[in-house]
């Protein structure tokens, strides 16, 4: 067993060997796909980023029924905060908004009223699992439905919009990276059929002297495997210096999750490995 | 050891077989002699079983081609030697390395193929030429490690399929001889040929084909 996949790492690694321009050329088209893949994943991350701030920021603001009395918003406060969905809720009374009016406006609101007619109110954040139009929503319709609440504003159509943006945006991204990704596969199942086409002879002997299927599939796989590993190691090597290059110009402009180097190296293995699959499913039945 | 039984096959680019019966002992030489085109590489693949029976059946040392299942036939083929006129050798490997590949194919340990190819080396009359590439043999050589190849998985029986077509008669006999010489050692052998003069003065059970049927 051991000996044997030793054998079929040999021979995968002289299969590379052999088919030395088709081989480059599979790990070429391996490393440009998975370039523009990871310059998609790059911007993903970073909208996704940005997205999540803003909704980090979107918050319920609930204002006060005027006639309850401070005992009553207290009980008022822990009955939202045992709502599920509710991270922080903040009283601001009715002098507090008054001091954030004239913050905001540069006038004290006496100045323009006789009195104050700002609402106490409570901002409430929620959990970010529940800061999406959905979920929201329903906090929205819980929080109101409870005595002493007489509105609620929050930027419902704004959530909206951008959850539509952003399944759209990921649908173009998701079809263009398969594109790319399948584009890949073929190129490399076809060179793994050239390397099958140009040893079906000592295939053929293999099978007459009694080698096992996985024995004459699995140098195939290796060569794939082996193919995308250095397509996705080389990509990854590259998005690297790339980024550092970027980041020593511009600093802190581009976002970068750290496992992404071992995403693509990841997806070039897998790419490898499913290209000789298809080659071999078509090429090698056996 | 090996019985076809009313066997009829059909396979893309060939008359096919129309009603095959043969049966060959432990240790016997059999010869299975027919025109061109009569179906003889037709009844070797189906002990080998890369092509299968309509009707009927095949039966190789426990093996049935009605119930084999696909991943068994390489176990059944480490049982058999077979040998083609073409020689089938890889031409950029040593007599040694043509010989030590089927015992490489079935995960042998390396001293237990040393030893082995020597042996079946010594056996053909091959040992002098072991590190020569395979291409720089005459024919009658290259037919020996061919046959040196089909012998060192220590098969039951060697099916040789019109081995002497590409020799010159002085070789095809010397070759006919190492096969008797095979033979008497305990190996069963079946033989196809078109050449009746092979047969001649040898004594051996005979099979006749004829358009896909045996006689």
């Amino acid at each position: 067993m051991f000996s044997g996949i030793i054998y079929s790492i040999a021979e995968g690694l002289r299969g590379l060997r052999r088919a030395r321009f088709s081989t480059t050329v599979s790990v070429f088209t391996i490393f440009l796909s998975l370039i523009i893949i990871a310059f998609f994943l790059i911007v993903i991350f970073n909208v996704r980023f940005i997205v999540l701030q803003i909704q980090s920021r979107m918050e319920l603001e609930a204002f006060i029924d005027a006639s309850f009395s401070e005992e009553q918003i207290e009980i008022l406060k822990s009955q939202i905060e045992d709502l599920q969905g509710i991270e922080q809720v903040n009283y601001i009374s009715k002098e507090k908004a008054a001091e954030i009016f004239r913050e905001q406006v540069g006038h004290d609101i006496f100045e323009i009223l006789d009195e104050n007619p700002l609402p106490a109110s409570f901002q409430i954040r929620l959990k970010p699992e529940y800061r999406s139009a959905a979920l929201a929503k329903q906090v929205f319709e819980n929080i109101l439905s409870l005595d002493g609440i007489d509105e609620i504003i929050y930027r419902h159509d704004l959530l909206v919009l951008l959850e539509k943006y952003m399944h759209i945006f990921m649908l173009i991204i998701a079809s263009l990276g398969g594109l790319l990704a399948l584009s890949s596969i073929i190129l490399v199942s076809n060179t793994i059929k050239l390397v099958i086409f140009s040893r079906r002879k000592i295939i053929e002997i293999m099978k007459l002297v009694g080698a096992t299927r996985g024995f004459i599939r699995r140098p195939y796989i290796v060569e794939g495997i082996f193919q995308g590993f250095f397509g996705g190691g080389l990509a990854a090597l590259f998005v690297y210096f790339v980024l550092k290059i970027v980041n020593i110009e511009i600093p802190d402009l581009i976002l970068i999750d750290q496992r992404i180097y071992w995403v693509l190296v990841l997806l070039g293995i897998i790419f490898g490995f499913m290209g000789s699959i298809i080659a071999l499913r078509k090429f090698l039945r056996y | 050891m090996i019985e076809i039984s009313n066997v009829r096959a059909k396979y893309p680019g060939g008359e096919g077989l129309d009603m095959i019966n043969l049966s060959v002992k432990p240790g016997e030489f059999v010869y299975l002699i027919g025109p061109s085109g009569a179906g003889k590489s037709s009844v070797l693949k189906l002990i080998y079983m890369d092509i299968f029976p309509q009707s009927g059946y095949v039966k190789v040392d426990g093996y049935n081609s009605l119930t084999i299942k696909k991943r068994q036939i390489p176990y059944l083929r480490r049982r058999l030697g077979i040998i083609f006129q073409d020689f089938k050798l890889l031409t950029d490997r040593t007599v040694y390395d043509n010989v030590a590949f089927s015992l490489h194919v079935t995960n042998t340990r390396r001293q237990e193929i040393k030893r082995r190819v020597l042996r079946v080396l010594a056996e053909v009359g091959l040992s002098h030429l072991r590190s020569k590439m395979s291409f720089e043999l005459s024919g009658g050589e290259q037919q020996r490690v061919a046959i040196a190849r089909a012998l060192v998985n220590e098969p039951i029986i060697l099916l040789a399929d019109e081995i002497t077509g590409n020799l010159d008669p002085a070789s095809e006999e010397e070759i006919v001889d190492l096969l008797e010489k095979i033979n008497a050692k305990g190996t069963a052998i079946l033989m196809a040929t078109h050449d009746d003069r092979l047969v001649r003065g040898r004594n051996r059970k005979i099979v006749k084909i004829i358009k896909g049927r045996t006689l």
